[in-house]
Formats: C-alpha cells, sequence, structure tokens
C-alpha cells in the first residue's frame, strides 16, 4: 500500500501533532506549542528529513543508494558521507556484537518468511543463502563500498532511528520547545515537556495483534506507559513474526552468524538510551542474546522493558 | 484548651484510616501523569506562597507549618 | 567479563556521536536524567493596600537551573517598598490624641474618635536567598541554602538546611529540616525602655533630646529564630497525595515592636499617659501541618489546615483552600481559574491588653498590638493563569483580606465604650506573575 506523502496537522490537548507515513509506519511528531504555523513548519522539516532518509537507503526503492549497491553485482560503488557514516556505525555495531548483528544478513529472509505458519527452511538452503552473508566480506572507505556479487545490505535496522535521531537535531535547531517525535515506536524528546513534566509514552503489548479490530480489548492492551523527560526509545522485536514448527517458536531474529533463529529471545525489548539509534541496536543486540537478552542489557546498566 | 485537643484528634484520625485501611497506598512510576502535573506540586506556585507567607507573617501572630517560619524581615 | 561489557555502552556512544555529530554526545551519558537546562524565570509583581493603612509593592524574581545530575540552584531576589500608617497600639479616644513619631522628631495628631495610626513608616527590604538542592544517594535529596534581607533598620542573615528521604518507589518522603535566623534590630530612634512613658510636648526644646534618650535602652537589640521542621508525605493514589508537617520554632532575644506603645487610661477610659510595650525575650512556636491535593478530572482541589499554638498562649487555626479549573483554550491559549478562600483565627497571647488601666499594678509584659490580640480573618481571591506562547506562564491574581479583630472579654470603661476598640482591616491584594 503506498501512502501519499502529506503531513496532517491536529491540535491537541496543549500542543499541535503531526501525522505523516514514512518507512512503512504512522509517524508523529508533537510539539507543546499552540503555534500552528510553526508546528507546520516543524512537520515539514522532519517530514521530508524522514522521507530523504526513506528514499536514500530504502532496499525497496530502486533509485535508493542501498539499492545501486545490492544490484552493483560485485562493482565498486561511489558513495556519500552519510552512507559512509552510516556503514561505518554499522561496522561499529558487528565488532561490538561480535559478528551477531550484520547488515548483509538481510538476504536471509529470502529462506526465512515469518508468516505464522510452520513452514522452516531447510538446512541446504540456509546454508545456500548464509555464504552471501558477513560483513567481513564488504571493503568500503569513505569514497565507495565494494559488495561481492549476490550479497545486499540492509539498513533496515539502523534506518529508522537514524531518522528519529536526525529529526531530533533539526528540530532542536527550529525551536527549543519540547517536542516528541515518533516513527513507528522509535522515538524521542527533545526535552521534558514544560514545567519540566515527563512526556508519557505508551508502549504498546507486542502480543496483540494489530490487525485484529477488537474493540472491547481495551482491557487486555494493557500499554506499558514510559516517562521520558529526555534521550529516546526504541523497540526491537515483533511478535507477530514467527514460526511455529513442532511446539517450537521460532521467532524472526536470525543468528548472522548460523542462519537460524536466536533461541529464547524475548518478543520485544524496549530500550533507553540518549539516542535512538543507541537504543535500537542495545535492543538489537540484546535479543541477539537469546536467553540472556536481560542480563546483557542489566550489565550495561542500561533501562530496559523486555516481554517475553 | 479543649477544643485544641478535639482538632488534634480529628486531624489523627482520618490519618489513621488512610494508613490502616488502605493496603495499596501510593502509584507506580507510570501512573505519575496526574502528580506529574504542576498544578498537583504541594507548592503549586512558590512565588504565590512567598508573598502570602510574607503578607501573614507580618498581620498576624502565627507563621510557617508549610516550611520554615522563619524571621527573616522586621515586618512584625 | 563486565569491563568488556561495559565498553559497548561506551563504544556505541562513540559511534553514535560520530554518525550524528558531536552535538548530540554531551547528553549521551546521562540516559534518565536531564542535560543542563536553561535558567528558568519566575517573576512576580504584588501590591497590598489596607484601606486608609499601609500599602506595600513586593517584586520577587526567581531565578531556577537544573543541572545535569538534577542539581537544583535557586536565587530569588525580593524588593519589597511599605509606606503608609500603621497602629501604634493606642485606643481612639473622644478628644485629639498627640504621639512623638518613633525617631522622637516631631509629633503626629489623631482625630477625635480616630483609631490611631502612625503615618511614619517607609521601609525598603532587599532580600536575596539561595538554596542548592541535589541527590546525595538515591533516595535520599539534601538541599542548603542561604538568606540576607536587610531594610533601613533592619538587618536578617539565615541558613538553612533539609533531607529528605524517599521510599516506596518515591510515594513516600519523609523530610526533616533546619533553619537558623540571626536578625540585628536598628530602629530609627532607638530601643525604648519597657513601659517607659511617651514624651510628648515640644521637640524642638533645647532639652528634648536629653529627655527622649532617657526613654531608650539603645540603639539596636537581636533575635534568633531556629525552626525545626518534619514533614511526612504520602501519595495515596493517582489523583491525590497529602502531607504532614510538625514544626517547633524557637525565637529568643528581642520581640518587642519598639514602635507599638499602649494607653494608660483612668477609671473613665481616658488615656492618661502612653507607655511603651513590653515583650517577653522568648517565643516557643509549635504547628501541625496538613495539606491535601486531589485531581478531580480536570480540576484540582488543594487543602490545607495549620494549627499552631505557643508559649504566649496563642493558637490558632489556618484553612487555605484553592481550586483550580482549567478553561481550556480561551483565545487560542491554556487557560485556568483558581477561586481562592483562606480562613484564620487566632486567640490573643496572655499579655496582650488593648490598654492598661492606671488603677491596677503594671504586669509584667504587655501588648496591645492588635496582630497578638484575638482575630478572625479570611481571604478570598482569584487567580486567573494562561500559558502565552512558548509555554511561559502569565497569571493575574487579586485577593480581599479582611482581619476582624475581636473582644477577648476586657471590660471597657467609661469613654471606650464609645470607640471602636477593634477596628476591621480591610486590604486588597494584587498580583501579576510570569515566568519565562
Amino acid at each position: 500500500m503506498k501512502h501519499s506523502r502529506a503531513v496532517t496537522l491536529t491540535k491537541c490537548q496543549d500542543g499541535h501533532s503531526l501525522n505523516f507515513h514514512a518507512m512503512a509506519s504512522p509517524c508523529e511528531v508533537i510539539i507543546q506549542s499552540t503555534d500552528p504555523q510553526l508546528a507546520i513548519k516543524l512537520g515539514n522539516i522532519i517530514a521530508s528529513e524522514v522521507w530523504r532518509i526513506e528514499d536514500k537507503y530504502s532496499r525497496y526503492d530502486q533509485n535508493s543508494i542501498c539499492s545501486v549497491i545490492n544490484n552493483s553485482a560485485g562493482q565498486t560503488v561511489n558513495i556519500d558521507e552519510e552512507t559512509y557514516l552510516l556503514l561505518n556505525f554499522a561496522e561499529q555495531c558487528y565488532q561490538l556484537s561480535d559478528g551477531l548483528f550484520d547488515i548483509t544478513s538481510g538476504i536471509l529472509r529470502k529462506v526465512w518468511r515469518f508468516d505464522g505458519s510452520d513452514k522452516l527452511p531447510t538446512s541446504t538452503q540456509v546454508a545456500k543463502y548464509l555464504s552471501y552473508v558477513g560483513w567481513r566480506k564488504v571493503k568500503f572507505d569513505q569514497q565507495q563500498i565494494t559488495l561481492a556479487d549476490g550479497m545486499e545490505i540492509d539498513f533496515g535496522g539502523i534506518g529508522k532511528e537514524y531518522a528519529v535521531d536526525r529529526a531530533i537535531i533539526l528540530a532542536k535547531q527550529l525551536t527549543n520547545l519540547p517536542i516528541l517525535i515518533n516513527l513507528g515506536g522509535d522515538l524521542a524528546v527533545t526535552r521534558a515537556r514544560l514545567n519540566n513534566a515527563p512526556w508519557q509514552v505508551a508502549i504498546e503489548h507486542p502480543d496483540i495483534d494489530s490487525t485484529k479490530s477488537n474493540i472491547d480489548n481495551n482491557s487486555s492492551t494493557a500499554d506499558m506507559i514510559i516517562s521520558l523527560t529526555s534521550g529516546a526509545l526504541a523497540t526491537s522485536g515483533d511478535a507477530r513474526r514467527y514460526l511455529l514448527n513442532k511446539g517450537k517458536r521460532y521467532g524472526h531474529v536470525l543468528n548472522a552468524k548460523t542462519g537460524w533463529p536466536i533461541e529464547n529471545a524475548p518478543r520485544s525489548i524496549t530500550v533507553v538510551a540518549p539516542a535512538c539509534i543507541q537504543a535500537g541496536i542495545l535492543a538489537t543486540m540484546a535479543l541477539l542474546q537469546g536467553d540472556n537478552a536481560e542480563q546483557f542489557l542489566s550489565e550495561q546498566e542500561i533501562k530496559f522493558w523486555s516481554r517475553r | 484548651m479543649n477544643t485544641v485537643h478535639k482538632i488534634k484528634l480529628a486531624l489523627i484520625v482520618p490519618l489513621i484510616t488512610i494508613a490502616s485501611g488502605c493496603t495499596s497506598l501510593g502509584v507506580e512510576p507510570w501512573e505519575r501523569d496526574l502528580l506529574a502535573k504542576d498544578a498537583m506540586s504541594l507548592t503549586s506556585s512558590p512565588i504565590d506562597s512567598a508573598l502570602d507567607d510574607h503578607i501573614y507573617f507580618s498581620k498576624e501572630a502565627s507563621s510557617g507549618g508549610k516550611g520554615f517560619g522563619g524571621g527573616g524581615c522586621g515586618c512584625n | 567479563m563486565k569491563t568488556e561489557k561495559t565498553n559497548i555502552k561506551a563504544a556505541l556512544t562513540i559511534a553514535t556521536a560520530a554518525l550524528l555529530g558531536g552535538n548530540t554526545v554531551t547528553h549521551a551519558e546521562t540516559v534518565s536524567s536531564n542535560e543542563d537546562s536553561n535558567w528558568e524565570f519566575d517573576s512576580a509583581f504584588l501590591f497590598y493596600s489596607e484601606a486608609d493603612r499601609v500599602s506595600a509593592s513586593e517584586v520577587i524574581l526567581n531565578a531556577k537551573k537544573i543541572f545535569a545530575d538534577d542539581e537544583i540552584l535557586n536565587l530569588k531576589l525580593t524588593i519589597d517598598a511599605l509606606t503608609g500608617a500603621s497602629a501604634n497600639g493606642a485606643v481612639a479616644q473622644p478628644r485629639v490624641q498627640t504621639f512623638t513619631r518613633p525617631s522622637g522628631n516631631g509629633q503626629y495628631d489623631i482625630a477625635p474618635g480616630d483609631t490611631p495610626l502612625d503615618d511614619t513608616f517607609h521601609d525598603t527590604r532587599v532580600q536575596l536567598n539561595g538554596q542548592w538542592t541535589q541527590a546525595v544517594a538515591d533516595n535520599l535529596t539534601a538541599s542548603g541554602g542561604v538568606h540576607i534581607s536587610k531594610e533601613y533598620d533592619y538587618l536578617s542573615l539565615g541558613v538553612n538546611g533539609n533531607v529528605a528521604i524517599d521510599f516506596d518507589r518515591k510515594n513516600s518522603t519523609i523530610s526533616l529540616g533546619f533553619s537558623h535566623f540571626q536578625d540585628t534590630f536598628t530602629p530609627e530612634g532607638g530601643i525604648p525602655k519597657p513601659f517607659a512613658s511617651m514624651l510628648i510636648g515640644d521637640s524642638s526644646a533645647p532639652t528634648w533630646d536629653d529627655e527622649f534618650a532617657e526613654t531608650r535602652l539603645g540603639s539596636e537589640d537581636d533575635k534568633t529564630t531556629t525552626d525545626l521542621l518534619l514533614g511526612f508525605t504520602q501519595v495515596i493514589n493517582r489523583r491525590m497525595i497529602t502531607q504532614f508537617n510538625y514544626s517547633y520554632s524557637m525565637v529568643d532575644g528581642y520581640l518587642t515592636d519598639p514602635f507599638k506603645i499602649l494607653s494608660v487610661v483612668d477609671d473613665n477610659g481616658v488615656a492618661q499617659d502612653y507607655v511603651y510595650e513590653s515583650r517577653p525575650d522568648s517565643r516557643a512556636k509549635q504547628s501541625i501541618y496538613a495539606q491535601s491535593l486531589y485531581h478531580f478530572d480536570t480540576n484540582v482541589f488543594d487543602v490545607s489546615y495549620r494549627y499552631m499554638w505557643d508559649d504566649w498562649q496563642i493558637t490558632s487555626h489556618t484553612i487555605d483552600s484553592r481550586f483550580r479549573i482549567p478553561l481550556g483554550d480561551n483565545f487560542g491559549r491554556e487557560s485556568y481559574i483558581q477561586p481562592h478562600f483562606r480562613f484564620y483565627q487566632q486567640s490573643a497571647a496572655d499579655f496582650y491588653q488593648p490598654f492598661i488601666l492606671n488603677s491596677e499594678p503594671l504586669p509584667a509584659f504587655a501588648s496591645a498590638d492588635y496582630r497578638i490580640g484575638e482575630m478572625t480573618a479570611f481571604t478570598i481571591g482569584l487567580k486567573y493563569g494562561m500559558l502565552v506562547n512558548h509555554g511561559h506562564d502569565l497569571s493575574f491574581r487579586l485577593e480581599y483580606y479582611r482581619q476582624t479583630p475581636t473582644d477577648a472579654g476586657f471590660d471597657e470603661p467609661g469613654v471606650l465604650k464609645k470607640v471602636d476598640l477593634y477596628p476591621t482591616i480591610d486590604a486588597v491584594i494584587a498580583q501579576v506573575s510570569y515566568s519565562f
């Protein structure tokens, strides 16, 4: 479904809310200001930036730099500074996660379809695609990147969080009023609300199937409310994407080293961090720890909520 | 002095009811949406309080109670 | 193992800074606490005016800054100016009365039937407060402050300290506070001798200064005030919070008002003499205070009660209540109105008397200051506040304050029956506040 690129303005209790659609998610910007002009200006700046990042790094968009790289068939591709910085960040995450987080692992989706069915791929199928996975095989520097033929990179694991952080930077340049930016659940705030009140952020319970329109389900949808005065939060995990085979649940988080789902990973983890991209990576890294997800975050002294 | 004691009692009685009649006092951190408002802080307007304290301190024989009664000025 | 894991967080912080630019790394170390906030300012101008008596203007500027680890620095400047007339303590008479000004320079006359007011009150006061508050442990907050207040004839220096312990998810807080003030009073005309007769006559006469000096003890005196405060705050539920305080206050030193006198009357109530008042040199006050706030769907009700008692045998009851009603969006702005009602009642100090009978022996202490006599007072007011653009708070407050001194059972001989010994005082309080 293609959403039109429009920003809508809604007046809310003590400010304005701006809504648009990007990166396959509903996006929302809330500004605590009664000035509609300012709100519209902010909404346009942020939506433009998010759409710019989407256009540049979406693997679904044939014109994106991501697609150009993925379709390069072993040829070297020139990149700009922003792309270099993102690749560099992905490299750091690869190193820090000891190879578990790998932006070349997206290709495994061709054998893993987490549609709730019981269709597991065969070991042969997994092994075939696993040979196209491996950040170590990617050569890049500040000017260019070279991927082996058949390999793909995917900014899906960091793109949305990166867009939140970029949007926060732009928002802070425009005004010092309190602003919350929420791109499909990955969000950040510029500061506490007026009078130092925290933002109250409700995190949807991941077990709830949002496609089911169950009106009187409200009592069981006990959303988790998080008070946020600064920084960002991001959630990794998706309860709706799994396979169930012989009573065993296979979550959609794949081990880039084995090509198989991480066992006993929490269904979702929400992490609070100064920047959204940090929160997102920490949440993903925690999921990749499987059983030890919570312990991993506790040892890092990171504020998190996990759902199993 | 009798009236005095009655009033003290009246104050203490609701206190005890609150303490014993309700096993789950307090809220979880995410239930503080209303309490976090400025209007719900014990001194919702510190400036008003400071000005009022000064007026009543200089016009009446009582002061303090909520905060320090203090001296601080020659106004009484 | 542990160090290696901690490195992930630190390394990610560096990687994030490299990606997003240095401007985000500043607050990367503190996840849940604020960055250094900008200075926040609260300002107010208040005008207080009593019908035919004192009027006062007061300006407050409060500056607050919250640092990265939630340390709070609060600086406050208060300036007030007082002018007008104040009751000197003498009773009204059916004839003209003449009084000497507190400075000894000149006299003033009071018309028959009027409550004697001394109209020489002019004073300007400057006060500075500094307060630092910070968490010293997970659930322990400490605060310390200094105070200096200077008037033409008065200097007050103070320090205070407070610790607050939170427990049960910060739903309960116990706090312990201490404050100490050191005040020096150098009234114009000096400190009068207790019960010395007010010198009345020709102040330009050559012997006047010497005779006036005879009624004086010295040029200055001092007092100390030590307060202890024990508080308990409890969150009841999502809508309600309560506070209970006990406070003990010890005041030592010069507690007399050097400008206040008493009429010495004969059996017909006719004033024969005016003598300077005399109060004990210590006062121990105690009070209990309870407050509760309740959040209805949109309105907030704030009510408090205070009971105070002291060793001067003064007891008082104070009920203070506010009801905040949001008005939603008016004129494109969020606004509220807040009616205010306050009731106050006090009993008289044991040495309070409206006058002295010359047929009776002089007591050890006496004061005719209505402010320590039996009294009822109430305040009704209305505040209108609005959030103007960019989160700045603008509010207006208008209040009416009425003090009704009452007769604690003193006989009124002769002519005193025909005059008002307990005149009511009406005052208007107007205030504008702005936060930015």
